[in-house]
C-alpha cells in the first residue's frame, strides 16, 4: 500500500493542475477514495496552493523608478547606436534631408508646383539630377562597395555582376570555405575543460549543440593570446554551411572574424541569442567567392583584426555586440 | 494612431527606435517583478530590467515572428536573471547578506502595506509576510518554477521551452516545491480552512 501511495503522492501535483492523462487522473481518483493519507495530502496541497494564491506579495516598484528606468533605458540605447563617425554623419544627413523636405513640402504653394516640376521649364535641372542618381547607383558598383546578395536576380544584382566580371575577369574566383576565428576569453580555473566547454554545431538551433570539439568536422587551433584568453581558429572541412557557435555563458567572446581557407574580405560581429540559461549562439557570416582582388583584401584586413583583437580584450561584452564597434576602433 | 504588438516588433526589426518604448511600457512591471522574485534584490533587478530589453532590442531580428513575444521575453528576462544571481554567486557575495537585503524588503513592503491600509488584520499581514517569505526561501530552480507557474500563469510546457527543460522536469520541480512550501507553511496550512 505504501509504494501504491509514493507513486500516487507523485502525481497529486498534477492532479491538482489537471495535467494528467485521463487513465492517471481515474487512478488518483480511485486511489483518494480508499487512503485517508493521500486524501490529506492533496487537501494540504490545495490549501498550501491557496495560500499563495491569496497572501504571496509580488513585487512592485514605484511610478518614479519605472519613469527613471524609461529614461535610463533610453539612454542606453542612444548611446548603443551608430558609433562610427560615417554612421553618425549619415544618420545626421538623414535627418535633416527629411527636415528639409518637409519643411519644403509646407511652403511650395500647391498651384505652383505643377510649374516648378515642368521638365520643359527645368530641362538642365532634370539633367544634373538625372546624372547625379545615375553617379549614386554606378559609383558603389564601380569601386565594389556593393555586395549584391541577389546573384544577379534584380538589377542591381546584374549590374554588379557584370561590373565583377570585368574587374576580376583575370583571375578565376577562388572558392572560400566559411571559417572563423574566435577570441575567447576563459576563466583560468576551468581553462583545461575548454574542450568540452566549447560546442559547435551546422545550424543555430535550441537543441544542445551535438558536434563537439572531438568531431572530425571541424578543426580547430587553439593559440594563447595572454593569460585566460584562447585564440580559437574553427574551420569546418569541404563545406560551405554556415558556421554557428555555442558558447557556455562563461565564455565570453572577444571577437571574431572570418578566415576563410583561401580568402575572402569581410570581418564582423553577428547577434547572439541566447539559447539556454548557460549556452548562447553565434551566425558567423559566410563566406564569399572573391578573385585575386579580394584575397589581397582580405590579407589586408586579417592583419587588422589581428591588431584590434588583442585591444578589445577589455571591451565589455556587451559592446561587442554591436557591430558598429569595430568601425570606431582605431587599429 | 496606437501601434499594435506586431507592427511594433516589425518596425523595431527595421530599426526604428522608437517602437521600443511602448513594448518596454507595456511590459515593465512584468519584467521587474519576475526579475525582482529570481534575484530578490532591487538593483539587481533593475539591471536585468535594462540587460533583458537591451537584449530585446539588439536581438529583435532573432525573434521568429510565429513565436509569442511574451514568451521570447519571459525566456530572455528569466535567464538574464538567473545568470545574474549565478555571477553574483560566483563572486561570493554573501549569500546572507542578500537574504537578509530580501526579508528586509518583504519586511518594509508588507509594513507599507500594512500602513497604508489600516484595515488589514493583522493575522493577515502575517501570513503575507511568511508566504512570501516561504517562497523566497526556496531554491532558485524551485523558485523559479513556483514564479512562472503559480504567479504568472504559464504552463508546463511554456516553462519548459523557457527553461529549456523537460516538461517532466518543470513537473518535477513544481511537485518538490509544493512540497517544500507545504512544510515551510505547516501552521498556517493546518489552521487554514478551504
Amino acid at each position: 500500500m505504501r509504494s501504491k501511495c509514493d507513486k500516487i503522492e507523485r502525481l497529486l501535483s498534477d492532479y491538482i493542475d489537471g495535467t494528467l492523462s485521463e487513465r492517471q487522473t481515474a487512478d488518483v481518483a480511485l486511489h483518494l477514495r480508499s487512503c485517508r493519507s493521500c486524501k490529506q495530502e492533496i487537501v494540504n496541497l490545495k490549501k498550501t496552493n491557496h495560500l499563495l494564491e491569496n497572501f504571496y506579495v509580488e513585487p512592485e516598484a514605484s511610478d518614479a523608478y519605472y519613469a527613471r528606468f524609461t529614461t535610463q533605458l533610453q539612454q542606453r540605447i542612444e548611446q548603443s547606436a551608430p558609433t562610427a563617425f560615417h554612421q553618425r554623419f549619415h544618420a545626421a544627413l538623414t535627418r535633416l534631408g527629411w527636415h528639409l523636405l518637409t519643411q519644403v513640402h509646407r511652403r511650395i504653394d500647391r498651384s505652383r508646383l505643377i510649374g516648378f516640376l515642368s521638365i520643359r521649364r527645368h530641362a538642365f535641372s532634370y539633367y544634373v539630377f538625372a546624372l547625379t542618381m545615375t553617379m549614386l547607383v554606378a559609383a558603389p558598383l564601380l569601386l565594389h562597395q556593393i555586395s549584391p546578395h541577389d546573384n544577379g536576380e534584380h538589377l542591381i544584382g546584374r549590374l554588379y555582376t557584370a561590373a565583377k566580371t570585368r574587374i576580376f575577369s583575370a583571375n578565376s574566383p577562388v572558392s572560400v570555405q566559411p571559417t572563423a576565428t574566435l577570441a575567447i576569453k576563459q576563466d583560468n580555473t576551468v581553462a583545461q575543460s575548454m574542450g568540452i566547454r566549447r560546442n559547435v554545431s551546422s545550424e543555430r538551433t535550441t537543441e544542445t549543440p551535438a558536434v563537439d570539439s572531438g568531431s572530425d568536422v571541424w578543426e580547430f587551433t587553439n593559440e594563447p593570446i595572454t593569460d585566460g584568453y584562447i585564440f580559437t581558429t574553427l574551420r569546418k572541412n569541404n563545406s560551405e554551411a554556415v558556421p554557428s557557435v555555442a558558447l557556455d555563458i562563461d565564455s565570453e567572446l572577444l571577437a571574431y572574424a572570418e578566415l576563410p581557407a583561401h580568402g575572402a574580405f569581410r570581418t564582423g560581429l553577428t547577434s547572439r541569442d541566447v539559447l539556454t540559461e548557460n549556452r548562447y549562439a553565434l551566425l558567423l557570416l559566410k563566406g564569399i567567392e572573391a578573385g585575386q582582388h579580394g584575397l589581397q583584401e582580405y590579407e589586408r584586413k586579417w592583419n587588422e583584426f589581428k591588431g584590434f583583437s588583442e585591444k578589445l580584450l577589455d571591451v565589455p561584452l556587451e559592446t561587442l555586440s554591436v557591430p558598429e564597434v569595430y568601425d570606431s576602433k582605431e587599429l | 494612431m496606437e501601434r499594435t504588438e506586431a507592427l511594433l516588433i516589425a518596425d523595431l526589426c527595421e530599426g526604428d527606435e522608437t517602437a521600443l518604448a511602448p513594448l518596454v511600457e507595456k511590459y515593465k512591471r512584468m519584467v521587474y517583478r519576475l526579475a525582482m522574485q529570481i534575484t530578490k534584490n532591487h538593483t539587481d533587478a533593475d539591471d536585468v530590467m535594462q540587460e533583458t530589453f537591451i537584449k530585446v532590442y539588439r536581438s529583435i531580428r532573432t525573434f521568429r515572428k510565429d513565436a509569442a513575444f511574451e514568451t521570447w521575453l519571459y525566456r530572455i528576462a528569466v535567464n538574464e536573471a538567473l545568470n545574474f544571481v549565478k555571477r553574483r554567486e560566483r563572486r561570493r557575495e554573501s549569500a546572507l547578506e542578500a537574504a537578509a537585503e530580501s526579508e528586509y524588503e518583504v519586511a518594509t513592503r508588507h509594513q507599507a502595506q500594512i500602513a497604508s491600509d489600516p484595515h488589514v488584520h493583522a493575522e493577515k499581514a502575517e501570513l503575507r509576510h511568511y508566504v512570501t517569505k516561504a517562497v523566497n526561501s526556496l531554491s532558485l530552480k524551485h523558485r523559479t518554477v513556483v514564479i512562472l507557474h503559480e504567479f504568472e500563469g504559464l504552463t508546463h510546457a511554456e516553462i519548459a521551452s523557457i527553461l529549456n527543460c523537460s516538461e517532466g522536469t518543470v513537473r518535477s520541480r513544481l511537485h518538490y516545491a509544493r512540497k517544500k512550501l507545504r512544510t515551510l507553511l505547516k501552521p498556517y496550512v493546518d489552521a487554514s480552512h478551504i
